[in-house]
């Protein structure tokens, strides 16, 4: 009874206390940390917000554009992981608290806040005192109907971002074309990515019939690349997502990434995927991969990268390229079959392997549709894949 | 104490007319351009626009100053608040990359995102070019506001896509009045809005040691002439050369003797409210006394032209010596 | 033709193994060992540049991936190329060929012309290139191999006989014994398509050639043919041009203004008149711009130049207009402005501009398809310079100094 008397009085002052195995908070720092920039200008977003519920310890790092939250349960497989004194939040310097917390001596750390935000973060003999920032400050995140959400499987997702966001635009020329464009319709969700001189577009089908929430979004390429990097095998095997008006979430079962969406109408380019086949080649990818990689040495030095590509019967292509001040380099390529009109053709050498790099199927059928005219690459046993790359003029 | 509408419409009852209609109806402009001197309230009108704009417990126009989204505005945390200042010269291309990829993002909290552009006139061609476009057409729920002290120097397409506020200078009492709001002293108050009627040059005169010790040396020196014209002369070297020791400070003491000279002016005509050196009405009263409203016009008149002489690049401690020996030859006319 | 006049003294300074040579001058400590250059050599699918000569005898070839080349010979040091390092050594070798003659044509980073035909007698031909390739060794520290004939074309065939650091003479009374039992595929000019193309008319060696109905060859392979056959008769008048490379640098207009001027407008009437100038000289010089340059000079004389390099080439007169308005407007600071200028740089052959279309627009280039691929028809059959696609600037693709060895008609 007197200690209790005592402790009460001791924590009079105090505004958030909680003990947490170090392991979980180093983990769950680090996430969160993905998301912090040294750059912003928002000096709150320096931070890294800390909010203690009955249920568990929550971790917050933003740069405003995406926003990474980690959740430590309370409890997990029997296991207790925290205990929450009492619940309350605060904001401490991202920087200094992801590097004090990796070095604690102890395996459990305990976090102080008093009412003048004075934060004692203690574990072992090793004690540090920070100036916390008010919560409050923090940016709040959108609130999320549940019953919105879409779930995917994670290496399909990962497998998305990696076919499709190579090709989003890295210009502010056109805002818009810096992110994909996730369409949701009649079961089938379809992202499209492209910065004008290529495009790429992946089709998945799901399960449910529609959902409110996801019908098109415009998200950035930036987020996304971040995403596909933080999935990873820890992680359960499905992917929940749900959108609001201003931002979308992928929520896994310790991670949120919230990512902020593009403002504005992503343009229509279904009508400019041409589908008047002239020459169709069916090839084996790594064959053309490995060419183009070696022809493009020699036209790394040169604007644009160039390459030129020339069908020459019926078995194989040609491909060239030359630099004025290092020489030139031939390639014959098999192919498995060649159709159509003979063909001549210029190209970045980096875009198209850009593309292959991202087919994993064995063979490949490439369409084109003119010399002008973009052509398209597509697995051969893989319908839902499709890459566009437009060629260059060379007069 | 937090701010009002009717606070600021005490300051520009014009402009903030136009600002409380707007919000009043919700038909608030896309863009504005405040316009104006320094320091007559055009950053804390726009503050205060953006606490209306996001204030989620908003009290028919009156932000409530207490919320999140209030207080964040106010600790420049909110992050659907954009704030551009400029960079050294210039608002540089960097800074209006940043603002044109925060116009392309939906707002982080709410569809509502707010720019605010310090020193508008310091944007590039380029820059205000892209702008353009962003305030043109604006995508989603956004407010820019431009701020310039020079707004003939704004690119004529984006005054015209803009609602141009002009703020006034502040009427020399509302100064005085502002300064005295500010902790400032009522004879300190009086004195630097005699020297600027631009409040914010004002606020740092009255606070700056410099300028403090300036006030007492010039008037020390008055009274010296005065009282001991002889001695004047020694003051003047020992003292006011030494602490007005370039031309931008010599341009100082002018000023703050022409001062003098008007008060003794005031004092003839009977304007005894418009003494700005109200610490030193004894000494004021004695010169009226000594020296016909004549004699204090030709002073006045002797100070204006070593202005220009000050000005036509003349030597500080030159004009120094001239306008001295003038006065104390004149002293002795009244001695 | 070239008999007519007197006869030319011509040079043609090859450096031997360039890129590997000015890496052992930077590297001393690799001075006597195979080098080679390749790209990436971190992979071994990395496929070798060029290799020193210490690597050549050991069979190391360019084209040789470097796995293969290290098979070949395991003490090899791979390099990335240092094209920085490259093109330094080459301004001053070209600096120091200068200082005989101004006529030095320079053809690419390692090779050139000299027309030393007027350099005062008394230096025997040979005696001047003894001198020119022991300067180069000694003050550069690169070999180099020389060949000395009345033309070009010959120089050049000449160079190449005996490397490194030979010094080759090929006289017109020479070509049947030095010259024309070559094999085709070795004379400068004909590339593997021009080659089978000739084999396929039975003609194995520079002599076959030489002596095949010129009327015929012209018939068959258009008017290149009948250079072919010229060149395989010792013939080629083409001059030493030391402007063939100094014109392919960069070419600008500017206007100092009657008034300074003080607002965009002005700017605009400007910049409209210089950049169809600017345009006109493109088009007469067969050229387009990767790179567009604006001057702007103050009425205090203080001087801004500012440059965007860009993806597609420009010549058009809207385009660079376009170009120089960017970049007035992004560097202009208000002041009177005294005079402006626009430069184009990086220029490139105007046959071997290239456009990256674009997915919103490219419908629009398109349309040109059918007319081009007419063109290409007509110039494989014809020659190149028969056709041209007239006012789109998309000109005849004349024969690029320095690159006459590259079949085009073949791409």
């Amino acid at each position: 009874m007197a200690d209790a008397i005592h402790s009460m009085a001791v924590e009079e002052g105090l505004a958030m206390k909680v003990i947490v195995a170090k392991d979980k908070l180093v983990a769950c720092t680090n996430d969160v940390m993905r998301a912090v920039s040294s750059k912003t200008t928002i000096s709150i977003l320096t931070g890294i917000k800390i909010t203690a519920t009955s249920g568990g310890l929550t971790l917050t790092g933003s740069d405003s554009d995406i926003t990474i939250q980690a959740f430590i349960p309370t409890e997990e497989n029997g296991i207790e992981n925290i205990q929450i004194i009492k619940p309350g939040s605060i904001v401490l310097q991202a920087r200094y608290f992801a590097d004090i917390v990796k070095k604690l001596p102890d395996d459990t750390v305990t976090i102080e806040v008093d009412s003048r935000l004075m934060t004692r973060i203690q574990s072992g003999h090793s004690e540090f005192n920070l100036n916390g920032m008010d919560a409050d400050e923090y940016p709040r995140l959108p609130v999320l109907r549940e019953e919105n959400t879409l779930s995917i499987r994670k290496d399909l997702l990962k497998q998305i971002i990696r076919q499709t966001v190579y090709a989003v635009s890295t210009s502010e020329n056109r805002p818009i074309l810096t992110g994909a464009n996730w369409v949701f319709e009649n079961k089938t969700l379809k992202c499209v990515a492209t910065d004008s001189h290529r495009l790429a577009r992946r089709t998945v089908t799901m399960d449910v019939e529609e959902n409110h929430t996801i019908t098109n979004l415009v998200i950035p390429g930036k987020s996304l690349n971040e995403l596909g990097k933080i999935l990873d095998d820890r992680d359960q095997d499905v992917v929940e997502m749900i959108a609001t008006d201003n931002q979308v979430l992928f929520k896994t079962d310790h991670i949120q990434f919230y990512s902020r969406l593009l403002e504005g109408k992503y343009p229509e380019t279904e009508g400019l995927i041409p589908n008047d086949v002239k020459t169709e080649v069916v090839l084996k990818t790594k064959d053309l991969l490995q060419a183009i990689d070696r022809a493009s040495l020699l036209a790394r030095d040169e604007r644009n990268n160039l390459v030129k590509l020339k069908t020459v019967d019926q078995s194989s292509l040609e491909i060239l390229s030359q630099s004025p001040e290092v020489g030139r380099v031939y390639e014959n390529v098999p192919a498995n079959k060649i159709s159509g009109e003979e063909l001549r053709i210029s190209f970045s050498a980096k875009y198209m392997m850009d593309a292959l790099n991202r087919i994993d199927s064995e063979e490949l059928i490439i369409q084109f549709t003119g010399a002008m005219k973009p052509f398209i690459l597509k697995p051969v046993d893989d319908p839902d894949l499709l890459m566009l790359i437009l060629p260059v003029r060379t007069n | 104490m937090a701010m009002t509408w009717s606070d600021l419409a005490k300051k520009q009852p014009a402009a903030m007319r136009i600002l409380m209609n707007g919000i009043r109806n919700n038909r608030l402009a896309h863009a504005y351009l405040f316009s104006g001197g320094r320091g007559v309230g055009k950053r804390e009108a726009a503050s205060h626009l953006a606490r209306a704009f996001f204030c989620r417990a908003r009290d028919g126009i009156e932000p409530c100053g207490a919320c999140p989204d209030c207080k964040r505005i106010d600790s420049g945390n909110h992050p659907d608040v954009v704030v551009i200042q400029p960079d050294g010269r210039s608002i540089k291309k960097p800074q209006i990359a940043s603002l044109i990829k925060a116009f392309s993002y939906k707002g982080v909290e709410t569809s509502k995102k707010l720019f605010i552009i310090e020193q508008a006139d310091l944007l590039t061609s380029q820059a205000a070019n892209s702008l353009l476009k962003f305030i043109e057409e604006p995508q989603g729920n956004t407010l820019c506001i431009l701020i310039t002290e020079h707004s003939q120097k704004i690119l004529a397409t984006i005054l015209s896509r803009c609602q141009v506020l002009h703020f006034k200078p502040l009427s020399k009492e509302l100064l005085v009045h502002h300064l005295l709001e500010n902790g400032v002293s009522r004879v300190m108050a009086k004195t630097v809005s005699a020297v600027t009627s631009d409040a914010e040059e004002a606020t740092t005169l009255s606070k700056d040691e410099w300028f403090a010790n300036s006030r007492s040396i010039v008037l020390h020196f008055m009274e010296d002439l005065l009282t001991r014209p002889n001695h004047a002369i020694i003051t003047m070297y020992e003292k006011c050369a030494l602490h007005f020791n370039d031309s931008d400070k010599m341009k100082m003491m002018l000023r703050l003797m022409l001062i003098w000279f008007r008060d003794v002016m005031a004092l003839h005509i009977g304007q005894n409210d418009n003494v700005v050196y109200v610490d030193r009405m004894e000494s004021l009263t004695e010169a009226a006394e000594k020296m016909t409203a004549e004699q204090a016009a030709c002073a006045l008149s002797l100070l204006m032209e070593a202005q220009r002489r000050l000005q036509s690049n003349g030597n500080p401690l030159s004009v120094l010596e001239y306008v001295s020996l003038k006065l104390q030859e004149g002293a002795g006319v009244y001695a | 033709m070239a008999e007519s006049k007197p006869a030319r003294i011509i040079f043609h300074i090859d450096m031997n193994s360039f890129y590997a040579s000015v890496e052992m001058r930077h590297h001393p400590e690799w001075r006597g060992k195979p080098l080679a250059i390749a790209g990436r050599p971190e992979e071994r699918r990395g496929i070798i540049v060029t290799a020193s000569y210490e690597a050549r005898k050991k069979g190391v070839k360019a084209t040789m991936p470097v796995w293969q080349a290290k098979r070949l010979c395991p003490e090899l040091i791979v390099q990335t190329p240092n094209f920085d390092l490259y093109k330094k050594a080459s301004q001053q070798l070209f600096q120091l060929l200068r200082t005989y003659t101004p006529y030095v044509e320079k053809v690419s980073i390692d090779e050139g012309y000299m027309d030393v035909t007027t350099i005062k007698a008394g230096m025997h031909p040979v005696r001047l290139a003894q001198t020119i390739q022991t300067r180069v060794k000694t003050e550069l520290e690169l070999p180099s191999s020389i060949g000395i004939a009345p033309n070009k074309f010959l120089a050049k065939m000449a160079s190449d006989m005996k490397k490194p650091m030979g010094i080759t003479i090929l006289r017109k009374r020479d070509l049947a014994t030095k010259l024309w039992p070559l094999a085709i595929q070795e004379m400068h000019g004909v590339g593997k398509k021009t080659a089978e193309k000739l084999k396929a008319l039975k003609i194995y060696t520079i002599g076959d050639l030489a002596h095949f109905d010129k009327k015929r060859l012209e018939s068959m392979l258009g008017v290149y043919g009948g250079k072919l056959h010229e060149r395989a008769n010792g013939i080629d008048d083409r001059p030493v041009d030391p402007e063939a490379e100094a014109v392919h640098k960069s070419i600008s207009q500017s206007t100092t203004l009657p008034e300074d001027i003080a607002s965009v407008n002005e700017a605009k009437d400007v910049f409209l008149t210089l950049s169809q100038r600017l345009s006109k000289k493109l088009k007469d010089h067969n050229v387009c711009a990767y790179q567009i340059a604006i001057t702007i000079r103050y009425h205090d004389w203080q001087t801004v130049n500012r440059s965007k390099t860009m993806k597609s080439a420009v010549y058009l007169s809207q385009d660079i207009f376009e170009m120089a308005m960017f970049l007035f407007n992004e560097n202009w600071d208000g002041r009177p402005v005294r005079l402006l200028g626009i430069s184009a740089n990086a220029l490139e052959d105007a046959a071997f501009r290239t456009k990256q279309l674009d997915l919103f627009t490219y419908a629009e280039d398109a349309k040109d398809e059918p007319l081009l691929e007419t063109i290409q028809q007509l110039e494989e059959k014809f020659g190149t310079s028969v056709v041209q696609k007239g006012m789109r600037g998309f000109a005849s693709q004349k024969e690029h100094k320095g690159r006459s060895s590259n079949d085009k008609s073949t791409f």
